[in-house]
C-alpha cells in the first residue's frame, strides 16, 4: 500500500479522462445527425415532374413566345410555382428556353427592338437561339428537357444541362 | 416652377422658330466646330483647375490643421489665390461660348437643351456664384480668421461642396446629351444613365489635374527660388501635388470602365465608335497616355528618393518597369487597321498569325482589363513605397531632373484632357443629343449611320 | 423617503453586489479627445438591440412558408399600422446599422485601435461585421416578394462561383438546386436562431474585451504623438487612476499605454453616446413612419418584366458583377473573401506600436483606397438603379 504503482490511473486522471470521453460522446451523438441533416439536401434527388405547356402550333417563326407553366413547389407543400418558357421556332425546329440568365439567374426577357434576349441585371445578351452573345453571362440560356407530342409541348422542371 | 417655365417656354420656342433651323453647313460647320472645340478645351483646361482647387485646397488646409504643419497652410493659401486670380478667365470663355457661339450657331439645339435642363442650369448658376463668393471670402479672410481656424475651415468645406455641386449640375446636362431619358421627369433627367459615372469621373479628374498642375507650378518656382526655405517648400509641394495627382488618377480605370459600360448599354453607337470604329485609334492613344503618365510619376518617385539616398528607390525602379510592361500591354492594338469594320469587310478578322489583321493580345477582355488593374495596383504600391521612403528625404535638395518630370506630367495631363474632349464630342457625332438632335441642328434623324446591333460586335 | 430608498438599495447590494458593479461600470476612465468618434460603437449596439427587439415582435406574426410569408406581411401592411411601423423600424434600422458599422470600422482602422493588446477586439469585431452582413442578407429573403425572391436567387448564385465546391454551397443554402420552400425555412432558421446565437455572445465578448483594455481613443492623446511634432517636448507619463484602471499597469509600449487625459465614462461619454444613439433612432423612426418597409408583388419566377434591384449594401458587388467580364468572374469572389481575410489579419500585419495614421502609410494608404473604391462603386451602382 505504501508504494504506488505508476501504471495505475490516479483518481484525478480517471476523472479527467471520463469528462473528456463524456464530452466526446455527446458531441458525436449530437453532431452526426445535425451535420447529416444540414447536408441532406445535397444527396437528395429533387423530384421532377412533367407538365403540359400548351399548343405550340401557332408559335410564329422567329418570334420567341412566352408560356407560363406551373409546377409543384416541393414534396411537402401543395403550393405551386410558375416557370416561364420561351418557345422559339426556326425552320421547323423548336428551341425551348427558360428565362434564367446564366450569369446570376436573373429573369431574362425578349427585347423586340434588339432582337435579342436581354437580362436587366447586368445587361447580358442572348441571341434567338439562346447563345450568349454579349455582357457577362458565361453560358447560353438554359433549355428545358422537353418532348413534343404532335403540337403539344411538355416540359420537365429541369434543364438539359446543370447551371 | 411650372409657371416660370410656362412663361419662358413660349419665348424659347419662338426664339427657336426664328433661329436658323439649320446649323452652319459645309466648311462653315467645320470652322464653327473648330472654334467651339478649341474654346471649350481652353475653358475645361482652366475650369477643371478652378474646380479642383476649390475642392482640394480646403482639404489641404484641414490636413495642415490636423498635422500642425505650416507648409500645408501656405499651400492651401496659394491655391486659394490661384482660384481668385484665374476663375474669371475660364468663366469669360464659357460666357463667350454660350452667348455668342452656341446661341448663334446652334441656337435650335441650345434653346432645346435649356428648356429640357432648366433646373440643372439654374442651380448650377447659383452654385457657381456660391463657389466664387466663397473662394473670395475664404481667401481674403485667411489672416483675419487665424484665431478661428474652425470657422475658416468650415467656409472651406462649403467651398468644396459648392465646387462639387457646380460640376454635378453641369454634368447632368453633359450626360443627358449622350444618354437622354424622359425629359419630363426631373429625377430621371438628373439620374440619366451616364450622369453618375461622368460626375464621379470628372470630379476625380479635377482633383488629379490640380494636383499635377500645381506640382508643375511648384517645380518651376523651385527652379527659380534662391531662399532655402522657399526651395524646401516648393520641393515638398511639388511632391505633394504629384502624390494627389497619382492617387486620384489610379482610381480612374474603374470609373472610366464603368462609364464606358453605361455608354455600351445606353448609347451603343458611341461605344462602338470608340472601341472598334474610327475613334478606336484615339482611344488606344488615351490608354497609352494614361500609362505614360503613371510611368513618369513612378519615375519621379524613384528619382526623388534616390536623390537623397532614401530607402525604397530600388523597389520603385522595379515598379516603374512593371508599369512600363502594363503600358505596353495596354497599348497593343486589337485590329491592325483604323477601324474594325474595314477588317471585317476584308474578311480578315482572325489572328495575324493566321493571315488576319487581329492581334488577340490587344483585346479588351481580358488583356487590357488586366493592364488597367495593373496600372491601379502598381500605382497604389508605388504611392505606399514612396511615402514610406519620405522620412529619409530632405526637402530642398531635389535635382533639376525631378522638376522637369513634374512639368512633363502636367503637360501629359493637359494632353489627356484634350484627348478626352475630342473623343467625347466625336463619339456622339452626328448627334448633339443622341437620337434626337444632330449637329446639323435639325431634329430630322434620317441622315445617320446605320446602327450596328450589339451582337455584331466581337 | 430617502432612507427607504437607500435602505432598499443596501438590501440589494448585500445580496447582488450592485454598488461595486455600478461603480466599475459607470466610472470607467475614457480618453478625453475625440470622444464623439467613440459614440459609433454604442450607436451600433443600440441599433442591433433595436433589431433584436423589433425582430422578436415580428416573429409574432410572420410565417416562414412560401405561401404564407407574403400573405402575413401583406396582412400586416394593410391592416396593422403599428405593426407596419415595427417592420419599418426593422428595415431602416438594418440599413442604417450597416452604414454605422462601416463608419465604426473606418474609425477604428484609422486610429490604430486594433494594435496590441486589442487585436482580439478587432478580430471579434470583423466576425461581428460578417455576421451582421449575414443577418441583413438572410433577412432580405424573408418577405418572399419579388425583391426578396430575386435577391435570394442572385445571392445564393454568387456562392455557386466558388471553385470546386460552388454548386454544393449553393445547394446547401437553397436546399437543392432550385429555390423552394426549404430555402425560405432554412433562411428563417439561420436568421432568427443560428446567427443571433453566435452574434450576441460575440457582442458580449467584444464589450468585455473593450472593458478589459479600455477605449484607446485618439493618438494625439498619447505621449507617442509628441515625437513627430516640431519642437514640442514629450510630456511625462500619466499617473494611474485610483479607480478601476483599465489601462495596463505594466505598459506594453510605454508611449502608447495610457492616455494622458481621461474623464469618467458616466456622465460625459454616456451623454455623447446618448445624443448620437437617440438621433439615429429618431431618424430610423421617421423613415419607418414616412417610407416604411415596402412589400412588392408576391414572388414570381416566371416574370419577364421585373427588374431586380440590389440592396444598397450590395451595390458595390453588383457594380463589379456588371463590370467584370465572364473570364474574370472568380475575381468577384476573391475580392470580398480576400478583403475579409485581410481585415482579420490586419492586427498581425500592422504590428508596430506607432498609432499616428500619417506615420504608417503602408497600411493606411491601401485602406484608404479600399474605402474609396467601395464608396465609388456604391455611387456608380446607385446611379444605375433608375436605368436598368
Amino acid at each position: 500500500m505504501a508504494h504506488r504503482d505508476p501504471r495505475r490511473l490516479t483518481r484525478r486522471q480517471f476523472d479527467l479522462l471520463g469528462t473528456q470521453v463524456a464530452g466526446a460522446v455527446v458531441a458525436v451523438l449530437l453532431g452526426i445527425p445535425i451535420i447529416g441533416f444540414i447536408l441532406s439536401p445535397l444527396f437528395r434527388r429533387q423530384p421532377t415532374y412533367w407538365q403540359q405547356v400548351g399548343d405550340i402550333g401557332s408559335v410564329p417563326d422567329g418570334q420567341p413566345t412566352k408560356f407560363v407553366v406551373s409546377f409543384p413547389q416541393g414534396e411537402w407543400t401543395s403550393s405551386k410555382v410558375n416557370a416561364a418558357v420561351y418557345v422559339v421556332k426556326q425552320n421547323n425546329n423548336y428551341t425551348v428556353l427558360s428565362n434564367v440568365c446564366s450569369h446570376m439567374q436573373c429573369p431574362v426577357h425578349w427585347d423586340d427592338a434588339l432582337r435579342q434576349f436581354l437580362c436587366p441585371c447586368h445587361g447580358g445578351l442572348y441571341d434567338i437561339t439562346g447563345q450568349n452573345v454579349g455582357g457577362p453571362p458565361p453560358k447560353p440560356l438554359p433549355q428545358y428537357v422537353h418532348r413534343i407530342d404532335g403540337t403539344t409541348l411538355y416540359i420537365e422542371n429541369r434543364f438539359t444541362e446543370n447551371i | 416652377m411650372s409657371q416660370l417655365l410656362a412663361v419662358i417656354a413660349p419665348a424659347l420656342q419662338r426664339l427657336a422658330a426664328e433661329l436658323p433651323a439649320q446649323a452652319p453647313q459645309g466648311s462653315n460647320r467645320i470652322a464653327a466646330q473648330a472654334a467651339i472645340g478649341s474654346l471649350f478645351s481652353l475653358h475645361i483646361l482652366i475650369a477643371g483647375l478652378v474646380s479642383g482647387a476649390g475642392e482640394l485646397a480646403p482639404a489641404i488646409e484641414f490636413l495642415g490643421y490636423v498635422r500642425q504643419r505650416r507648409r500645408y497652410d501656405r499651400l492651401a493659401h496659394g491655391l486659394g489665390r490661384f482660384m481668385v486670380y484665374y476663375f474669371s478667365v475660364s468663366s469669360t470663355i464659357a460666357i463667350l461660348l454660350i452667348t455668342v457661339l452656341l446661341v448663334g450657331f446652334w441656337g435650335h439645339f441650345w434653346s432645346t437643351i435649356v428648356t429640357i435642363g432648366w433646373w440643372p442650369f439654374f442651380i448650377e448658376a447659383w452654385t457657381f456664384v456660391l463657389q466664387v463668393s466663397l473662394a473670395y471670402i475664404w481667401y481674403y479672410s485667411w489672416d483675419a480668421l487665424r484665431g478661428f481656424k474652425g470657422l475658416h475651415m468650415a467656409l472651406g468645406g462649403l467651398l468644396a461642396i459648392a465646387s462639387f455641386l457646380q460640376v454635378y449640375m453641369i454634368d447632368i446636362i453633359a450626360s443627358y446629351m449622350l444618354t437622354p431619358t424622359n425629359p419630363q421627369n426631373p429625377l430621371r433627367l438628373a439620374l440619366n444613365p451616364t450622369s453618375y459615372p461622368l460626375t464621379v469621373h470628372r470630379t476625380v479628374a479635377n482633383l488629379a489635374y490640380i494636383g499635377f498642375v500645381f506640382g508643375a507650378f511648384c517645380a518651376i518656382r523651385f527652379l527659380r527660388a534662391r531662399d532655402p526655405e522657399d526651395r524646401a517648400f516648393y520641393d515638398w509641394a511639388g511632391s505633394f501635388g504629384l502624390l494627389w495627382g497619382v492617387s486620384m488618377t489610379l482610381v480612374q480605370p474603374i470609373v472610366g470602365y464603368s462609364y464606358a459600360k453605361e455608354i455600351q448599354l445606353h448609347a451603343y453607337n458611341s461605344w462602338y465608335k470608340m472601341m472598334f470604329g474610327q475613334l478606336s485609334v484615339v482611344f488606344l492613344w488615351q490608354i497609352f497616355l494614361l500609362g505614360l503618365m503613371f510611368i513618369v510619376a513612378l519615375f519621379y518617385f524613384t528619382r526623388r528618393l534616390r536623390t537623397d539616398h532614401a530607402p525604397g528607390s530600388g523597389l520603385l525602379k522595379l515598379m516603374t518597369a512593371g508599369m512600363v510592361a502594363s503600358t505596353l500591354l495596354a497599348a497593343m492594338p486589337y485590329h491592325i487597321s483604323f477601324s474594325y469594320d474595314t477588317v471585317v469587310a476584308a474578311g480578315l478578322n482572325r489572328p495575324f498569325w493566321e493571315g488576319g489583321l487581329i492581334n488577340p493580345l490587344g483585346s479588351m477582355i481580358p488583356w487590357k482589363v488586366l493592364a488597367l488593374i495593373g496600372y491601379s495596383l502598381l500605382a497604389i504600391a508605388a504611392v505606399v513605397w514612396y511615402l514610406r521612403g519620405l522620412p529619409g528625404v530632405v526637402w530642398g535638395t531635389a535635382r533639376r531632373g525631378e522638376q522637369r518630370l513634374l512639368i512633363l506630367l502636367a503637360g501629359l495631363t493637359m494632353a489627356m484632357i484634350i484627348t478626352m474632349g475630342f473623343i467625347r464630342e466625336n463619339s456622339r457625332a452626328p448627334f448633339l443629343i443622341t437620337g434626337q438632335i444632330t449637329i446639323e441642328g435639325q431634329q430630322n434623324t434620317q441622315n445617320v449611320e446605320p446602327t450596328p446591333l450589339p451582337s455584331s460586335g466581337p | 423617503m430617502q432612507r427607504l430608498l437607500s435602505g432598499a438599495y443596501n438590501w440589494f447590494d448585500e445580496r447582488a453586489a450592485v454598488r461595486n458593479l455600478l461603480r466599475k461600470g459607470l466610472y470607467e476612465a475614457v480618453p478625453v479627445r475625440g470622444a464623439w468618434f467613440y459614440t459609433l460603437g454604442s450607436a451600433t449596439l443600440v441599433l442591433i438591440l433595436l433589431q433584436l427587439i423589433t425582430g422578436i415582435f415580428l416573429t409574432l406574426l410572420y410565417v416562414p412558408s412560401v405561401t404564407e410569408a407574403w400573405a402575413s406581411l401583406n396582412y400586416l401592411k394593410q391592416h396593422d399600422a403599428f405593426g407596419s411601423i415595427v417592420r419599418g423600424i426593422h428595415l431602416w434600422s438594418a440599413y442604417i446599422l450597416l452604414f454605422v458599422i462601416g463608419l465604426h470600422m473606418v474609425r477604428t482602422f484609422f486610429s490604430g485601435s486594433y494594435k496590441r493588446p486589442r487585436e482580439l477586439n478587432w478580430v471579434t469585431g470583423v466576425i461581428l461585421f460578417v455576421l451582421v452582413l449575414g443577418m441583413a442578407i438572410t433577412g432580405a429573403f424573408l418577405p418572399w416578394d419579388q425583391a426578396a425572391y430575386w435577391t435570394a436567387v442572385v445571392v445564393t448564385n454568387i456562392a455557386a462561383y466558388t471553385p470546386l465546391i460552388g454548386s454544393f454551397l449553393r445547394a446547401l443554402w437553397r436546399g437543392g438546386d432550385t429555390m423552394g420552400p426549404i430555402t425560405l425555412v432554412r433562411t428563417f432558421g439561420i436568421h432568427v436562431w443560428l446567427l443571433p446565437a453566435i452574434l450576441f455572445p460575440l457582442i458580449l465578448a467584444h464589450l468585455a474585451l473593450l472593458r478589459k483594455h479600455g477605449e484607446f481613443g485618439s493618438y494625439i492623446n498619447y505621449r507617442g504623438a509628441f515625437r513627430s511634432r516640431e519642437g514640442v517636448d514629450v510630456p511625462p507619463a500619466p499617473k494611474q487612476r485610483p479607480i478601476e484602471p483599465p489601462y495596463p499597469a505594466v505598459p506594453t509600449d510605454e508611449l502608447w499605454a495610457a492616455p494622458l487625459e481621461t474623464e469618467d465614462f458616466y456622465p460625459h461619454q454616456t451623454f455623447k453616446d446618448g445624443i448620437v444613439s437617440v438621433g439615429l433612432v429618431i431618424v430610423v423612426f421617421i423613415l419607418a413612419v414616412a417610407i416604411g418597409a415596402p412589400l412588392e408583388a408576391i414572388a414570381d419566377p416566371s416574370t419577364t418584366s421585373y427588374v431586380p434591384v440590389p440592396e444598397w449594401f450590395f451595390l458595390p458587388l453588383d457594380q463589379l458583377l456588371l463590370l467584370v467580364p465572364q473570364q474574370l468572374i472568380p475575381l468577384i469572389l476573391v475580392l470580398p473573401a480576400g478583403g475579409v481575410l485581410l481585415l482579420l489579419a490586419l492586427p498581425f500585419i500592422d504590428r508596430g506600436p506607432e498609432r499616428n495614421p500619417f506615420e504608417r502609410p503602408a497600411v493606411m494608404v491601401p485602406g484608404a483606397f479600399a474605402v474609396l473604391f467601395i464608396v465609388i462603386l456604391t455611387l456608380l451602382g446607385s446611379g444605375r438603379l433608375f436605368n436598368q
